[in-house]
């Protein structure tokens, strides 16, 4: 008997790391060297519904809860994280916002290629001007009567050079400041819609992250997400949901590095005995097995409170916040354990580090959690 | 031509008896897997119905727990899940689990393949299938890894002792199945979800299935396990000739001979 864990989540689990070990396991090394999006793998995904995890099955999805969601993210993120990360941002900023704020045309017309996989979808809200503060966004929209006239340059978009349907936070009224926000669906293959460069990343590397211009980009006005002035709202509660996959993928990736750490304790032998048998190594373990453990739990539980119906803003960013620095310190600690073998990239703990880093900063940083912990704990 | 399939799978446990236990272990969600070399016999029932139309029935005897396999193989595609589960039939060996699973084929109607995995993953025995197909006075192919119908009968091939080895066989026969013999089957979420989140797996007793108590469990069973300790594992060191790709394959080959990858 598990908290937050039924009978079907153990398969869930199962049958996804059964998938992951088999398909993703093999290439994870070479795409990350290669910097390549797997699409032999990605459209074998669709399929099993990872695009579509939470949309129900008359919209094509796979209509699972929120902790199914979690350890898909995690699962995934295990062998690969830079294909967490692009599933995590698919489902939970882009198909998530679009189901709570979209009206039933927009349902009708946007989820079902994105929840079959068919569609890939990203969240694009940071400028060169704009990230922990939102609200300093440059994008404009102007009214055209039957459209938008959009200008915008975002970056780090994750998914970007991949993305298909794409939430695009821009200004609608500039004078009304925080609530002049609006938040339009921006289509590839729309004339004005520029994809930049890969960004060339540390880790993740998979993961087409890129830059997405829109150059006097004409969006009609069937899409606009919810209503004009929504937008920060709307991108807020997008990323309630949105922390939660990042700390899942942040639990996958410290997972992985915990495994390594302790096959390698158990493999390597110095003063003739295993290393795993000294006592200095034997503690990094116990305290990297202890971390990833509270770790999970509290991603577990985030998920369980948004299944359930109850509030989970503080619990999701106190999962967020503490999967990803555990991510960061068990990589770590993975890569002391192998020594100068860690710094090598013949081992995987070597990108498990270079992927953890990044995710104490992206959906929120650690001291904007910090900063939304803070407002909770103490109104 | 429409098939009713059969499969007989198990659930396993996925660790060894403590010997501080004694030779039996209490099976729990946690511990209890699908038997994975159930998986192919499985694959290649959905196969065949998916080729040839017809129904693939899942059949386990075992405790309440075996219930999540038999959900597994509802999830990864089997059309009906039945598990034979009675305190009753507690402690049978495989003499009298093959005389319930006998009874619950029979029970279920008339079928034409009746496939099991080569072995258990915690028993490995592989005395079921060949049991039961002589009980229900069926022919039965060992290590099948084809199953084609051909004109009205079946060609089986059988993977054995580095041959293989084709029969022709007239429905309804039984088949135990090579864990190469089809691909791996991988599953939907929503497949999950419906499978786990319905009550599909129909429960029976052995009273449901007419099946006789003193035939089955520890009553029945003429086998015993008088004690259990771990076998001296003799280390031994094999080298694999070739280039790096031959190397890979042959390495890729022991794996799956030795039955952990499919």
């Amino acid at each position: 008997m598990e908290p937050f864990f039924s009978e079907k989540h153990h398969a869930v689990k199962r049958l996804v790391r059964a998938f992951c070990e088999r398909e993703i396991a093999p290439i994870a090394k070479d795409i990350d060297a290669q910097a390549r999006f797997p699409w032999e793998v990605v459209d074998k995904m669709g399929p099993l519904g990872f695009f579509g995890i939470q949309v129900p099955s008359s919209l094509g999805g796979a209509q699972m809860d929120t902790v199914s969601y979690a350890i898909v993210v995690e699962e995934l993120s295990r062998v690969c994280a830079g294909l967490g990360l692009a599933v995590s941002v698919h489902n939970s900023v882009c198909v998530y916002p679009l189901l709570t704020f979209g009206n039933d045309e927009q349902r009708q017309r946007l989820v079902p290629p994105l929840a079959r996989g068919e569609k890939i979808g990203a969240f694009c809200l940071t400028e060169p001007n704009a990230g922990s503060d939102a609200s300093a966004i440059e994008a404009t929209a102007i009214d055209q009567g039957d459209h938008y006239l959009v200008n915008a340059n975002k970056v780090f978009v994750t998914n970007g050079a991949v993305a298909d349907t794409c939430l695009m936070f821009v200004r609608t009224d500039p004078a009304a400041g925080r609530k002049g926000i609006s938040v339009l669906v921006a289509q590839r293959g729309t004339p004005g819609f520029i994809t930049g460069e890969l960004e060339d990343l540390s880790g993740m590397r998979c993961n087409p992250v890129s830059s997405i211009r829109l150059v006097d980009c004409a969006i009609p006005k069937e899409n606009l997400l919810g209503r004009q002035g929504m937008g920060l709202a709307i991108g807020l509660t997008a990323l309630d949901t949105g922390r939660l996959g990042i700390a899942a993928q942040a639990v996958g990736i410290a997972q992985a590095a915990l495994e390594e750490a302790v096959r390698y304790a158990n493999q390597r032998r110095q003063f003739g005995v295993l290393i795993g048998k000294h006592q200095a190594v034997g503690s990094m373990i116990a305290d990297m097995a202890t971390q990833v453990e509270a770790a999970r739990l509290l991603v577990l539980r985030a998920s369980w409170l948004k299944d359930n119906g109850a509030p989970f803003t503080k619990e999701s960013a106190m999962a967020k916040l503490f999967a990803s620095e555990t991510a960061s310190i068990v990589a770590d600690m993975a890569v002391q354990i192998h020594g100068g073998y860690g710094f090598s990239k013949s081992y995987p703990v070597e990108r498990y580090y270079r992927d953890a880093r990044v995710t104490r900063i992206y959906e929120g940083t650690s001291e904007i959690h910090r900063m939304v912990i803070a407002r909770c704990v103490s109104g | 031509m429409a098939l009713n399939i059969i499969v007989c799978v198990k659930s396993v446990v996925l660790e060894a008896p403590s010997a501080a236990l004694g030779s039996s272990v209490e099976r729990t969600p946690r511990n209890s897997v699908l038997n994975p070399f159930d998986r192919p016999a499985l694959a290649l029932a959905l196969e065949l119905a998916k080729e040839e139309g017809g129904l693939v029935t899942t059949l386990s005897m075992g405790p309440p727990v075996s219930c999540w396999a038999l959900c597994e193989t509802l999830a990864l595609g089997a059309d009906r899940a039945v598990l034979i589960s009675d305190k009753k039939a507690a402690g049978s060996d495989t003499m009298a689990t093959t005389r319930v699973l006998a009874k619950a084929v029979n029970w279920l109607g008339p079928w034409d393949i009746l496939l099991f995995g080569s072995r258990t993953a915690d028993s490995d025995t592989g005395q079921v299938g060949p049991q039961a197909s002589a009980l229900l006075n069926k022919p039965f192919v060992g290590m099948a890894s084809s199953i084609i119908p051909k004109e009205g009968i079946f060609l089986v091939e059988s993977l054995t002792d580095g041959f293989v080895e084709q029969y022709l066989a007239n429905a309804p026969f039984a088949a135990s199945v090579h864990p190469n013999a089809a691909s791996v089957l991988d599953c939907a979420l929503a497949s999950i979800r419906q499978a786990f989140d319905s009550d599909r797996v129909e429960v029976l007793t052995l009273a449901d299935i007419g099946m006789d108590e003193a035939f089955a469990g520890e009553k029945g069973s003429p086998t015993r396990v008088i004690s259990m300790t771990p076998a001296p594992k003799a280390k031994k060191c094999a080298f694999i000739e070739g280039g790096a790709n031959e190397q890979a394959q042959a390495l890729l080959e022991k794996i799956r001979d030795a039955g952990l990858l499919f």
